[in-house]
C-alpha cells in the first residue's frame, strides 16, 4: 500500500523515532510502513490521520507498490 | 505532541516491564524444571512427596511463564506481533511434522535407540528463532 508518511514526516521535520513515539509503535514498524513492506491496521491508519489532521485517504492509497 | 509522547513513553515502559517479567518467569520455570529433573536424585532420594511438590511448582511457574508470554505479546506493536505470530505458526508446524516423523524413527528401524522427546523442544526453539529472524529481516 502506498502512503505519504515519509513526506508528511519530513514536512514536520520529524524523525522516524518521533513518529513511532507519536503512533505508539516501534521505529522499525514506521520504517516498514514507509517502505510499503507492512500495511498498517485500520486503527493505526486512523491514528496517523488524526496526528496529521488529514483524511485517511490523503495519507494512504490503496494501490500496492509491489 | 508532548502529551502523546508521555503516553508513548508510558507504553514503552510497560513493554519493557512485560519483557522483564517474561525473562524472570522463564528463568524461574527453567530453574523449577532443573529442580524437578535433578532434585529426586540429588536432593531428596526419590521421595515421591517432594517430587510431586516439585512437579506442581514446575507447572505453576510454567503457567506464569505462559501468561507472561501472552502479556508480552499483547504489549508489542502490530508488526512485531505479526512477526511473532508467524514465527509461532512456523515453529508449531515444523515441530509437529518433525515430532510425528521422529516418533516413528525407532519403529521404522532407521535408528536403534529410542527418540528423546526433548529433542523436539530444540527443533521448536531453533525454528522459532530462525523464523523471527527471517520475519524481522523481511520487514526491514
Amino acid at each position: 500500500m502506498k502512503n505519504r508518511l515519509k513526506v508528511l514526516r519530513a514536512e514536520r521535520d520529524w524523525t522516524q523515532a518521533d513518529l513511532a513515539e507519536a503512533l505508539e509503535v516501534s521505529r522499525q514498524t514506521i520504517n516498514a510502513i514507509e517502505k510499503g513492506k507492512f500495511d498498517p491496521s485500520l486503527p493505526l491508519a486512523f491514528k496517523a490521520a488524526r496526528l496529521f489532521h488529514m483524511p485517511i485517504e490523503e495519507i494512504f492509497d490503496d494501490e500496492y507498490t509491489d | 505532541m508532548n502529551a502523546i509522547n508521555n503516553d508513548s513513553q508510558n507504553k514503552k515502559g510497560r513493554g519493557k516491564t512485560a519483557t522483564i517479567h517474561l525473562a524472570v518467569w522463564t528463568f524461574t520455570w527453567v530453574f523449577s524444571l532443573a529442580l524437578f529433573a535433578f532434585g529426586p536424585k540429588l536432593l531428596w532420594d526419590y521421595d515421591p512427596t517432594f517430587t510431586v511438590i516439585a512437579l506442581c511448582i514446575n507447572f505453576g511457574f510454567g503457567f506464569k511463564m505462559i501468561m507472561a508470554n501472552k502479556h508480552h505479546l499483547s504489549r508489542m506493536d502490530e508488526m512485531q506481533r505479526k512477526i511473532q505470530l508467524e514465527a509461532m505458526a512456523m515453529s508449531l508446524g515444523i515441530s509437529m511434522v518433525f515430532g510425528a516423523a521422529y516418533g516413528l524413527i525407532e519403529a521404522t528401524r532407521l535408528l536403534s535407540h529410542s527418540p528423546n522427546p526433548s529433542n523436539i523442544l530444540f527443533v521448536m526453539g531453533i525454528s522459532y528463532g530462525v523464523s523471527v529472524a527471517i520475519g524481522s529481516r523481511r520487514y526491514m
